[in-house]
């Protein structure tokens, strides 16, 4: 898995960028845990055969969610959530969606680990990395999508292997197979290159400057919304 | 250079957040003009050598604007460029038009420098104040056996002398680096008979691409957003 501070901090500029009139303190709450929500089924590794970047990194759980969030929202009469949390409750699910997606599952599967976005329907990790450029000798030069690539995939990405073939390392299950070890060194990476440094360090800034404006603004503003919104 | 698409992408990110109640296409347009302006520092390449990465991409001048404009809208009695704003356009919109700047500088400094610091050769950061290329790279890394380890600072103690050597990922100057760009594609220095091969890269690794994907993901999201209540 990419690193969960990633994640983490992927979720916050999401979260700033999309909160809107939502933002406040439970509200980035909810969706930073919604990105760093997939990187659980590490720990279901230790029972699951293979479940690392499997189990809640294929798409399933995020489209069943999208559904019942749309489903609830948008088609039927009235909404239970819209009823429960008020406007604030439905941009705030929306939003967690789509850091799940976007901060949770996007790393790992663009040039991270890979992902196994169809299990356990179909068993195989797709990891997208490649380069696309222009060349004025060579034109269009695209190598992340692969037409009939090799390997068990069934989607256009090259793929590293299967849960069977490919185990994934995390701190909590150093070798990727179940079974817990107790002995063994665990490595826990909370920035693996330049890149994630620098997302880390722009997501905890946007969100040091996110608040230092909503503090100015006045909390006083932010309740009588709630009330109004409510 | 890493590709400025990737450059703009995040930088719509970062801005999108920040925008607040001023986000429209004008003030998306501002900072899209920033991100890309400090390209541009690459034409210079053929008159100054090593001015790519230098001139348009270093922290000083950034510091320097940033400290202009806190002094002028926040410490002055009166702010020139408030009024000179106001006096063109609206005294609500020299307000904005502030709020957007201070935008593009945080835009600047961690979606167009800091993404190049990591990237090939890194960045003159401290140009002109001092000629030094740095180029940041490593990890962190919390292990049982090692304990906390980052290698992005490597800081030394000879144990002989006692005296410490820290390692930021300081390289070349102005003189001895040359950033490709489809500018200059290959270092003057460097004499060969193929052809010029241009290459305007828009993504050249997985994360990139990501990166290209995360702003276009925002830009849309924000698109299809029902409006807030309170606007």
């Amino acid at each position: 898995m990419a690193p969960t501070l990633v994640a983490a901090a992927i979720g916050a500029i999401l979260a700033v960028a999309l909160l809107g009139a939502a933002f406040d303190r439970r509200a980035v709450a909810v969706v930073v845990a919604a990105a760093v929500f997939p990187d659980l089924d590490a720990a279901a590794s230790l029972v699951v055969p293979g479940a690392t970047n499997a189990l809640f990194h294929a798409v399933w759980l995020p489209l069943v969610a999208g559904v019942a969030l749309y489903w609830d929202t948008a088609a039927a009469t009235d909404s239970r959530l819209r009823a429960r949390f008020g406007w604030r409750g439905v941009r705030v699910a929306w939003v967690a969606l789509a850091a799940a997606l976007v901060a949770g599952i996007g790393p790992d599967l663009f040039g991270g680990a890979g992902a196994n976005l169809l299990y356990p329907f179909h068993d195989a990790y797709y990891r997208i990395d490649g380069r696309l450029l222009f060349s004025t000798r060579e034109g269009v030069v695209q190598t992340f999508v692969a037409l009939g690539a090799e390997g068990p995939g069934l989607l256009p990405f090259p793929s590293p292997g299967t849960t069977a073939s490919y185990p994934i390392p995390t701190w909590v299950n150093p070798d990727g197979r179940p079974g817990l070890s107790i002995g063994a060194d665990r490595e826990l990476v909370l920035v693996r290159s330049g890149w994630q440094l620098v997302v880390v360090a722009a997501g905890t800034a946007l969100l040091a400057v996110r608040v230092a404006q909503a503090r100015r603004s006045g909390e006083s503003d932010a309740d009588r919304d709630r009330r109004e919104v409510a | 250079m890493v590709s400025t698409v990737v450059h703009a992408a995040f930088a719509l990110a970062l801005a999108a957040g920040l925008l607040g109640e001023y986000y429209d296409r004008r003030a998306l347009a501002a900072v899209l003009a920033v991100v890309l302006l400090p390209e541009l520092d690459s034409f210079l390449g053929p008159v100054m050598p090593g001015a790519h990465r230098t001139v348009g991409h270093n922290l000083v001048f950034p510091a320097a604007v940033a400290l202009l404009l806190y002094y002028d809208t926040r410490l002055r009695s009166v702010s020139v460029l408030r009024r000179r704003l106001a006096r063109w356009t609206s005294e609500r919109s020299a307000e904005r038009w502030i709020a957007v700047a201070w935008v593009a500088i945080f835009v600047h400094v961690f979606a167009h420098v800091a993404l190049d610091w990591v990237h090939l050769d890194g960045v003159n950061a401290l140009w002109p104040l001092r000629d030094r290329f740095y180029a940041l790279s490593g990890e962190i890394v919390l292990s049982s056996a090692d304990g906390f380890t980052q290698t992005f600072v490597d800081v030394r103690v000879d144990p002989a002398t006692g005296s410490r050597q820290i390692d930021a990922g300081a390289g070349g100057t102005t003189a001895t680096v040359h950033v490709s760009n489809p500018v200059e594609p290959r270092a003057p220095s460097e004499v060969a008979d193929e052809p010029v091969d241009r290459r305007f890269p828009v993504a050249s690794a997985g994360w990139r691409l990501y990166l290209i994907g995360v702003g276009l993901f925002t830009l849309v999201a924000r698109r299809l957003q029902s409006a807030d209540p309170r606007q």
